[in-house]
């Protein structure tokens, strides 16, 4: 729910709050105006009824973009909101609102299938639910669920395999067209899985990024595992004792290259590794440190790196590959968005909107509380008092009054 | 004989008919499957690293003792994988003496583990289509209808435990609420990975019996007069 941004061929959307700014980019990108909307104006339909026997209201959401995403020819665009909306536009051959649909439960990402025929949306109660593009009002079918939250959804590049991951560390990979039937289980992160990745020239390799501070490649159809590679080992020793936890929140490819940028909350850094697809193995090759907080990153074609940070001046920052090294371009000559200043005054109130707001990925660490040392303290206590009393047995309303006192001493 | 090592008795040991199945528990699991399980973890004799002969799946404490006791499993365990998780310490303690002592034949390699759905799901501890059968006893039947995805049985749990159950391994349901016995019912049926075995079939099944008489809460509901209902389903190719 943190400002975003993301390209198509044409197009580069950024989004914070509840508005969105779609700027061409293309080749027509000077006969094309920008598009912006905003959530809040959207119609608002009618919940479906959702009261349990309990009589629960589910609670309204503000209007804020929670993920959006082009589909892979840029034709259509698809957002979520916080009211459990989601909004499909075509972009072609102009910005068009063609339907918004209600969600059962808040969603946390979206990918559209490479054929165009559907939009996935995983949601916090861990269902996936599929929606048509072209009977654009048809409401959504349950594909499948995880018994935790799901925190990403991806696909392959032959739409084969739908990959999901979820808030107890797991990626399933699930067929597509029969989701029930399960094909693996991507398994090894030690907490939440935030980020997943197909690698668009390598369709059978999958990065995944997670709270434990590692970024994993996996040969997904298997599980199998290929290299972990630990963020950590990359920061200067004197941040490395800080409380603050490497969470990777974005991973982005560029092509050309095989490159590899690794957003991490909280650090405000970002990693860039190149992948070696002969040996697979990753080579760390630079670290971008920034000044605030990283909100997203993005690769563009050909070969540069959008990053946005928290910042209302300098939200924006744009880089290019040079003699080997990315690097901050001050005055982009080509990127109108970063040199107009009616741009500018607009953005600037746009990422207004999103600064200062809490990471959602915080709250999403595992909180464990054990009382299985108090419960095995008292019954050590327990033994102790029974020894005392030497070979003496228990009268049965002692017994009884021991069982209820540890009971009673390790409710949680 | 030597049968000096008293069992141990449960009233000493904490209970708990269910648990939050939301909740983040302090369980120790494996990550993954190829990372077995720890001698912490298992209160056996030896870790299980390759679990591949006939294997119980989720079971319930006093049942598992009966089941090791009356069949000739070679390789048994049984992983409490269930959202309603019984504290099983006087299980583990029950398997540990007698695999000491007296009985030492019957609960060779047996060990209990307590897991979650949520996080481990069948599918930490065990590599897929590696389970032959799988017990789903009492489970807590979370009446109201804002709990339904809580319940152990459903349609998208359903796919997990394909997942790790062979071709034709069985799935065992028994239950003493003729709701929560529908919906088990209607759930495996409509799945495209399951079909309903009659129990005729399986007149043969020396456990099958065992399921009301021997469980815990089997005994509790013949002994106030209530009914408890059985079902059996097999894992089958996708239709």
């Amino acid at each position: 729910s943190m400002a975003a941004l993301r390209f198509s061929r044409d197009w580069l959307v950024i989004s914070s709050g509840s508005k969105f700014l779609a700027h061409s980019c293309g080749d027509k990108s000077d006969n094309q105006k920008p598009f912006v909307y905003d959530c809040s104006t959207a119609v608002k339909e009618p919940a479906p009824e959702e009261k349990g026997n309990d009589g629960h209201v589910n609670s309204k959401g503000s209007d804020r973009i929670l993920a959006f995403t082009f589909s892979p020819s840029g034709k259509y665009f698809a957002l979520i909101d916080d009211s459990k909306r989601l909004v499909l536009f075509r972009t072609e051959p102009s910005w068009e609102c063609l339907s918004v649909r209600c969600l059962v439960r808040r969603c946390t990402s979206l990918a559209i299938t490479h054929a165009e025929g559907q939009i996935l949306a995983a949601d916090k109660s861990g269902d996936v639910y599929s929606f048509s593009i072209l009977e654009a009002e048809k409401a959504g079918e349950l594909r499948l669920g995880h018994l935790s939250m799901l925190l990403d959804v991806a696909l392959s590049p032959d739409d084969k395999y739908v990959l999901t991951a979820d808030r107890d560390e797991k990626i399933r990979v699930s067929s597509l067209r029969s989701p029930y039937d399960i094909e693996s289980f991507c398994l090894g992160h030690r907490e939440f899985v935030s980020t997943i990745l197909v690698l668009p020239n390598h369709p059978n390799l999958l990065l995944s990024g997670s709270g434990d501070g590692t970024l994993r490649l996996w040969e997904y159809k298997s599980g199998r595992e290929v290299l972990c590679c630990e963020l950590t080992a990359f920061l200067e020793p004197e941040s490395a004792g800080s409380e603050k936890k490497c969470t990777v929140t974005r991973i982005t490819h560029c092509t050309q290259g095989d490159y590899i940028a690794v957003l991490c909350s909280s650090l405000p850094v970002v990693h860039i590794l190149q992948l070696d697809s002969q040996s697979l193995q990753l080579t760390h090759k630079q670290k971008i440190l920034l000044e605030h907080r990283g909100w997203d990153i993005s690769y563009a074609e050909p070969s540069s790196l959008w990053v946005l940070q928290e910042d209302k001046k300098e939200a924006a920052l744009l880089y290019r590959l040079s003699g080997g090294q990315w690097q901050c371009i001050a005055r982009p000559n080509g990127e109108k968005i970063l040199r107009t200043s009616v741009h500018k005054r607009f953005l600037c109130s746009l990422f207004a909107e999103s600064v200062g707001l809490e990471s959602p990925y915080d709250s999403l660490y595992k909180v464990t509380f054990d009382n299985m040392g108090d419960y095995l303290r008292n019954k050590e206590v327990r033994l102790q008092q029974r020894k005392r009393k030497g070979e003496q047995p228990l009268a049965s309303r002692e017994t009884k009054k021991h069982c209820k006192n540890s009971q009673s001493s390790v409710q949680c | 004989t030597m049968a000096a090592a008293a069992l141990p008795q449960k009233r000493y040991y904490r209970q708990r008919a269910h648990s939050n199945p939301m909740a983040d528990h302090t369980l120790d699991y494996p990550l993954r499957p190829e990372d077995g399980w720890s001698l912490e973890t298992v209160a056996s004799l030896r870790p299980c690293f390759q679990v591949n002969l006939d294997n119980l799946g989720l079971g319930e404490g006093e049942f598992l003792i009966t089941v090791l006791e009356v069949s000739p499993i070679k390789f048994s365990s049984s992983p409490r994988l269930q959202l309603d998780v019984l504290f099983s310490e006087a299980v583990m303690l029950t398997i540990q003496t007698t695999t000491h002592e007296s009985r030492k034949g019957h609960y060779f390699n047996t060990a209990c583990l307590i897991g979650q759905a949520k996080t481990c799901g069948p599918l930490k501890e065990f590599t897929p289509t590696q389970l032959s059968k799988m017990f789903f006893l009492f489970p807590d039947p979370h009446f109201k209808k804002t709990k339904h995805k809580w319940r152990i049985i459903s349609s998208m749990l359903l796919a997990e435990y394909a997942y790790v159950l062979r071709l034709g391994g069985l799935v065992y349901t028994i239950t003493d609420v003729d709701e929560v016995h529908d919906w088990m019912v209607k759930h495996f049926t409509e799945h495209p990975l399951f079909e309903r075995v009659s129990l005729e079939e399986l007149k043969s099944d020396i456990i099958l019996d065992r399921l009301g008489t021997c469980t815990e809460e089997g005994k509790k509901v013949l002994r106030n007069g209530g009914k408890n209902f059985t079902a059996v389903f097999r894992r089958v190719e996708d239709r």
